[in-house]
């Protein structure tokens, strides 16, 4: 008799992480289409407006771009902090607590200075929120091995309702004074718009990718990098070779949470233009996630992969335009970015037929 | 070696000259002494089996035949397909080709449960137990016979009973968490003599014993096999396959190479058998007596990971260019020790001292200690010697990548890392690198040899080597000791834990044995005597085993 089994690949072939996310979005449009074709909607005329929404005009491109940007510095967040075994699933609240502190700023300083300071200020001041607000989570789980994913989750729900108290639950300065019959978020003062590189994508998008490379050669290159490759990869070295794990812990919580807030300045600085909760809450902190595990947790791929996803988001509004239902647009969505992500399991791990076993030890095998 | 000798010794007095009688009780076919008659002078018979995982052979075309009434030993380095022949035989695995056959019928198991039942049962090293069950529930546990009630006091009684009948010592009410492994060994073997096994495989069970430990075992199996039971052992401790079986199959690489009476059979020829050319131990070199203070340990104490005290007032002194060793049965304060002096673990008192600098190192971080000239090679290779993800240019520079050249600033020195790495794994002979492999995917000696590279390459003042040669083949474990020897000879003082005492024997100037966290004898070893050593390791305190 026999069975399969999964094994682990020594050494993924280098061509394997170009072909395998190529053949799981096929996939995906594949049994997509089928769903599609069922509900009566062209598959073809589908995802021709798919790629053109996302890929098709300068304008889309840019678009896209737009929509990547939070993504990359989510992506990144998720990305530094799983590297080394932290699981910081609260990107999502250190997003909105660097939107908070962002924009806080930028409402106090008002029209005082220049753009340049200015906008440099507005930056720090999100990192700076989000990096303290991970640290919640971080200086615990550094200091007792507090578990760090009910923390920053939990922590997720504490800036939702922060930021839904500042603009529904109270008259405070993030707030739009003008409006009062509809609450919303209040503009920015105008000295800290980010400038426009083309179109509406703005100097955000050189936030996300500079982190990512400069966090990416980081790693590489540095000695702080090689501890924190070490202490990510074996915490028995790292305690045998004398690293200060406890502080390396604090510190990538630390920049984790910074990259997210990051995210946050940059969005109310940016296309929002505002600090708008219909705009900030929108889950791009657990897309950051999804982006950092099809990346393979890469900071130099959270790049390409954060476009890849805005990509397959972008076209929402225009595929229901052409009579695609949201619902069926989600799925489609969903499905494409469901068969990338399993398909990293291919790369780490393969079939294999055997022999059926009663209780598998392979010892043998394994020291091949 | 001497252990060996001694459970000969033994051997003969107990069992009427139990070696002799083995191979005749074999062939005088129905020896039914366990009370039922044998189809076949064969308990089992194995013809040309072969077992691949993963496309590499465990075992080729293999050929094995085991009498009623005999212990037989199969004999092989590691990854030499014992562990996998016996599996088969157990029913654990299936073989890809070739015939099995027990007490004369064909069989083909699809599980160990299958081998049970025709009698076939295995004691693996890693022990099957449930340790919040007593001794007797876990006896009972599987047995497709026993009541759906427990009752436990008949169960014990019949458990007790059991074990005595064959000379076991156990209590059958305790649990078995609180055994030491020694105790559940003799558990998992119960387990099988309750299941009725008229065929018993043992995987390496000497090697966590203390001596004492190794003769009751080695004296019950021969005595099952005197009863007509059918033994199959696997070792690669000659001294104690020569005293204790009847017949040796030796396997290398997966192949069978020899086949001999153990009566006509001499360690030499086996030993070259089974490495495929002459081992020998290093050359124990005879250094003078004028050496430079190393390293100073006074009333040393620290705790084990369950808070317990596991180093209970620890005192040597450890001279430059000499190898002291360490003897004891794991688990009596070996790795506090190690993980002590190394700093890896905080001492609760007493005091670490580098001589030469006159420096109090017991209180300093890792990092000082290594700057100060101290390494370390610890005992779990690939959890701690090394990050097992990393490249080996990485794990090369682990200790020392703080300095230049591997860093400037901060830095890394990525060309200078590359060629270090370069240097010593020619040095070395590190065997199986690609760049950018992470080091993981070596084999056990390569990867030791990489931890050794790194601590050595540091010129140390102090080594402590924790069981540096445990899990190698032979052919790893003698580059391993030579490595350790020429350092010795460089002027580094290697404090050496080892559970084989042969090893300690042939490498140390002078050895320690530990117990219950205490230094319990110290002895220059020119002049030990084994029994004594084996004594105070198993806890027998000095005037009682000098007596």
């Amino acid at each position: 008799m026999r069975s399969v089994a999964i094994e682990r690949r020594p050494v993924p072939p280098r061509w394997f992480t170009v072909a395998v996310p190529i053949v799981a979005v096929l996939c995906a449009a594949l049994i997509a289409a089928g769903f599609l074709a069922l509900g009566g909607y062209d598959p073809i005329e589908v995802y021709r407006t798919m790629l053109e929404t996302a890929f098709g005009s300068r304008f889309a491109i840019t678009e896209t771009l737009v929509q990547a940007t939070p993504l990359i510095l989510t992506g990144l967040a998720a990305a530094l902090a799983f590297r080394l075994q932290l699981w910081n699933i609260g990107g999502e609240g250190q997003l909105y607590l660097g939107a908070v502190v962002s924009s806080g700023l930028a409402f106090a300083l008002g029209d005082s200075l220049p753009a340049a300071p200015a906008i440099g200020l507005l930056l720090i001041a999100g990192a700076v929120g989000g990096g303290l607000y991970a640290l919640l989570a971080g200086v615990p789980r550094a200091v007792w091995g507090t578990d760090e994913i009910v923390l920053t989750l939990m922590f997720n729900f504490v800036a939702l309702n922060l930021i839904n108290y500042l603009v529904f639950g109270s008259s405070s300065a993030w707030r739009d004074p003008v409006t009062s019959s509809f609450p919303q978020g209040r503009f920015l003062p105008e000295v800290f718009d980010l400038p426009h590189l083309l179109d509406r994508l703005d100097i955000g998008v050189l936030v996300g990718v500079g982190a990512g490379i400069i966090g990416w050669w980081a790693l590489r290159r540095t000695r702080w990098g090689f501890e924190f490759q070490v202490i990510g990869d074996s915490r028995g070295a790292a305690r045998y070779a004398g690293l200060n794990i406890r502080r390396k812990i604090i510190q990538t919580f630390f920049l984790s949470g910074a990259l997210a807030g990051l995210a946050g300045a940059v969005l109310v600085a940016g296309p929002l233009g505002s600090f708008e909760p219909r705009g900030l809450t929108i889950g791009l902190g657990f897309s950051g996630i999804l982006v950092a595990a099809i990346a393979r947790f890469n900071l130099l791929a959270v790049l390409p992969t954060a476009v890849f996803v805005a990509g397959v988001t972008v076209s929402g509004p225009e595929l229901q335009s052409i009579g695609v239902p949201a619902p069926a647009v989600v799925m489609v969505q969903g499905t494409i970015l469901l068969f990338v992500a399993a398909g990293e399991f291919f790369t780490t791990y393969r079939f294999k037929r055997v022999a059926r076993q009663g209780v598998e030890k392979h010892e043998e095998a394994v020291a091949v | 070696m001497h252990i060996a000798c001694n459970v000969a010794k033994m051997a003969e007095s107990t069992s009427e000259s139990a070696v002799e009688a083995g191979p005749q009780a074999a062939t005088g076919v129905i020896s039914a002494t366990d009370g039922r008659p044998h189809g076949s002078p064969l308990a089992a018979e194995m013809a040309s089996i072969s077992k691949s995982f993963y496309g590499t052979m465990a075992i080729d075309a293999v050929d094995f035949d085991l009498r009623w009434g005999e212990v037989h030993a199969l004999l092989g380095e590691n990854g030499a397909g014992k562990t996998s022949l016996c599996s088969v035989l157990a029913g654990l695995y299936r073989p890809d080709d070739g015939e099995v056959s027990v007490d004369g019928q064909p069989v083909s198991f699809s599980s160990p449960r299958d081998a049970l039942a025709a009698g076939v049962g295995m004691v693996y090293q890693e022990f099957r137990l449930v340790e919040s069950f007593t001794v007797a529930e876990n006896v009972a546990l599987g047995d497709p016979t026993a009541a759906i009630r427990l009752r436990r006091r008949r169960l014990e009684r019949k458990v007790a009973d059991l074990a005595k009948s064959f000379g076991i010592d156990v209590h059958p009410g305790r649990r078995v968490g609180q055994l030491s492994v020694g105790e559940r060994q003799r558990v998992e073997i119960l387990k099988l003599l309750h299941r009725d096994v008229r065929i018993l495989i043992l995987d390496e069970p000497t090697a966590v014993l203390t001596p004492q430990e190794s003769d009751d075992l080695l004296r019950t199996l021969r005595q099952m096999a005197d009863e007509g039971r059918a033994i199959v052992i696997i070792s690669h401790k000659l001294g104690e396959i020569q005293s204790v079986s009847d017949r040796i199959t030796v396997l290398r690489d997966g192949r069978r190479v020899g086949q001999v009476d153990t009566a006509t059979s001499d360690r030499r020829s086996l030993a070259r058998l089974m490495i495929g050319r002459e081992f020998q131990l290093p050359e124990r070199r005879d250094t003078g007596r004028s050496r430079k203070p190393g390293l100073s340990v006074r009333d040393l104490r620290a705790h084990s990971d369950d808070g317990t005290e596991a180093l209970r007032g620890v005192s040597f002194e450890l001279a430059r260019g000499e190898i002291l060793g360490v003897a004891g049965v794991a688990g009596n304060g070996q790795r506090e020790l190690a993980e002590t002096i190394a700093g890896v673990r905080a001492a609760t008192g007493g005091e670490i001292v580098m001589a030469e600098q006159s420096l109090d190192v017991t209180n300093l971080p890792v990092v000082d200690r290594t700057d100060l000239g101290l390494a370390y090679v610890p005992d779990d290779r690939k959890g701690v010697g090394v990050s097992p993800g990393l490249p080996i240019a990485d794990n090369l520079v682990l200790k020392s990548y703080v300095h230049p050249p591997f860093s400037r600033g901060p830095l890394l020195a990525t060309r200078e890392v590359n060629a270090h790495a370069q240097t010593l794994t020619e040095r070395f002979d590190i065997r199986g690198v690609r760049s950018g492999m992470p080091v993981r995917l070596l084999s056990g000696g390569n990867l030791q040899k990489v931890v050794l590279a790194r601590e050595i390459s540091g010129q140390p003042k102090i080594l402590v080597a924790s069981y540096p040669t445990r899990g190698l083949d032979l052919g790893a474990v003698a580059a391993v000791r030579s490595i350790l020897l020429e350092q010795a000879q460089a002027g580094t003082g290697i404090l050496l834990m080892s559970e084989d005492l042969d090893e300690l024997l042939a490498l140390s100037d002078r050895l320690i044995v530990l117990y219950g966290g205490r230094v319990v004898g110290e002895f220059d070893a020119h002049e030990v005597d084994v029994d004594h050593i084996g004594l105070l390791m198993a806890g027998h305190d000095a005037d009682e085993a000098s007596a």
